[in-house]
């Protein structure tokens, strides 16, 4: 007679389980940031479309309340951009002249470039306004 | 002068009796320093309860059996040293994400499943007959898989992976990291066999790079970097010209 499959208990996992390790709540704020940063993409994409018609079309909100919100947006755009570019060093394996490159020049030019593209996008955009 | 004791409280769970684990208190001797959780948990079933359950073998971090979540971190319990958490009790649970089938011993049926998906093992498309010699490597071709070789099995990145917590069909951390061993290895050929088990949506996609599995890693090895090279990796296979060339 073929013996009963022995029971086992089947773990499952907490709802607070990023509660419980300072790591795994970074991890959720990190991940979360994406969440507010999408939604001020979106009321772009909805700004540059009402543009695309006429400049009576374009009314970007000026309220208060938006204003901190996107504050509030650029804060987490920091910190996400901040905590991707510091794990380039992880993703990203290259060699040069037979050699690997150290993981820390990975992410210092990872940054470097980061501060030229945002000087660069920065100086576009004032001069446009002018 | 009394002894030095330390508390353990370990999770009893028997199938035939329990409907859920529960944990039991044992207050032990601590006379030694260099005692460790698996010593604390042999002298429990030695001279206090001979049916609590768990595996080990080796006690020297070499064959990846004891791993436990002692006070909620995923540790081999050969290496955790009681030194570090006296005069607060310990509490030592079965790995977190997986099934219990008695006291601290998990169900691994999962993982050696996956394990076997990957083809751990070096795939020629032709073998070299023996009188052809040995296959040679330099160094730097052994340094590109040398960490990734070390996994020892242990479960402790499975257990600290909230991703394969949520979801278990996700291929998980050690399996992907053996598959990327294999993979950097000049003597394999089985990059396209393997391919199909870690690039789809429950391979290396599914992994959102919590880190957590490198840092619990007792042998050093780096499971989130062998994940996100190979995220890179297939990526660059599928958008580059000639990128799915063997």
């Amino acid at each position: 007679m073929a013996s009963a499959e022995p029971r086992s208990y089947r773990w499952s996992m907490p709802a607070n389980w990023w509660t419980r390790n300072r790591r795994y709540f970074f991890y959720v704020v990190r991940e979360f940031t994406a969440l507010p940063m999408a939604l001020w993409l979106l009321w772009l994409l909805y700004d540059i479309k009402g543009a695309g018609s006429g400049a009576a079309g374009f009314q970007p909100p000026r309220s208060a309340a938006f204003v901190a919100f996107s504050a509030v947006c650029f804060l987490f755009a920091t910190y996400h951009s901040y905590t991707f570019l510091k794990l380039a060093g992880v993703i990203i394996h290259l060699r040069v002249m037979d050699k690997t490159v150290p993981p820390r020049v990975i992410v210092l030019t990872m940054f470097g470039l980061w501060a030229v593209a945002s000087i660069v996008i920065g100086a576009v955009l004032i001069g446009f306004a002018r | 002068m009394a002894e030095k004791t330390i508390t353990i409280k370990a999770t009893r769970f028997d199938p035939d009796k329990d409907a859920a684990p529960h944990l039991q208190s044992y207050d032990i001797p601590f006379a030694d320093d260099s005692m460790v959780v698996l010593d604390a948990l042999n002298y429990i079933k030695a001279h206090v309860d001979g049916s609590l359950s768990y595996r080990w073998s080796c006690r020297m971090g070499i064959c990846g059996s004891c791993g436990m979540m002692v006070n909620g971190t995923p540790k081999l319990s050969c290496s955790a040293f009681l030194r570090d958490y006296w005069p607060k009790p310990v509490t030592v649970q079965p790995l977190n994400n997986f099934p219990i089938i008695r006291d601290l011993v998990i169900d691994m049926e999962d993982f050696m499943h996956k394990l076997k998906t990957i083809q751990p093992w070096i795939i020629r498309k032709q073998e070299i007959p023996l009188g052809a010699g040995e296959h040679r490597q330099t160094n730097a071709q052994i340094d590109e898989f040398r960490q990734f070789s070390q996994c020892i099995n242990c479960m402790l990145c499975y257990s600290a992976c909230p991703v394969y917590g949520l979801n278990n069909e996700f291929l998980g951390p050690a399996a992907i990291a053996l598959a990327r061993r294999y993979n950097l290895d000049s003597r394999d050929e089985g990059l396209t066999k393997r391919l199909p088990v870690i690039a789809e949506s429950e391979g290396v996609w599914e992994c959102s790079f919590v880190g957590e599995c490198s840092v619990v890693c007792p042998k050093g090895v780096d499971p989130a970097k062998a994940i996100q090279q190979t995220k890179l990796d297939t990526t660059l296979r599928f958008t580059l010209p000639f990128g799915n060339r063997d």
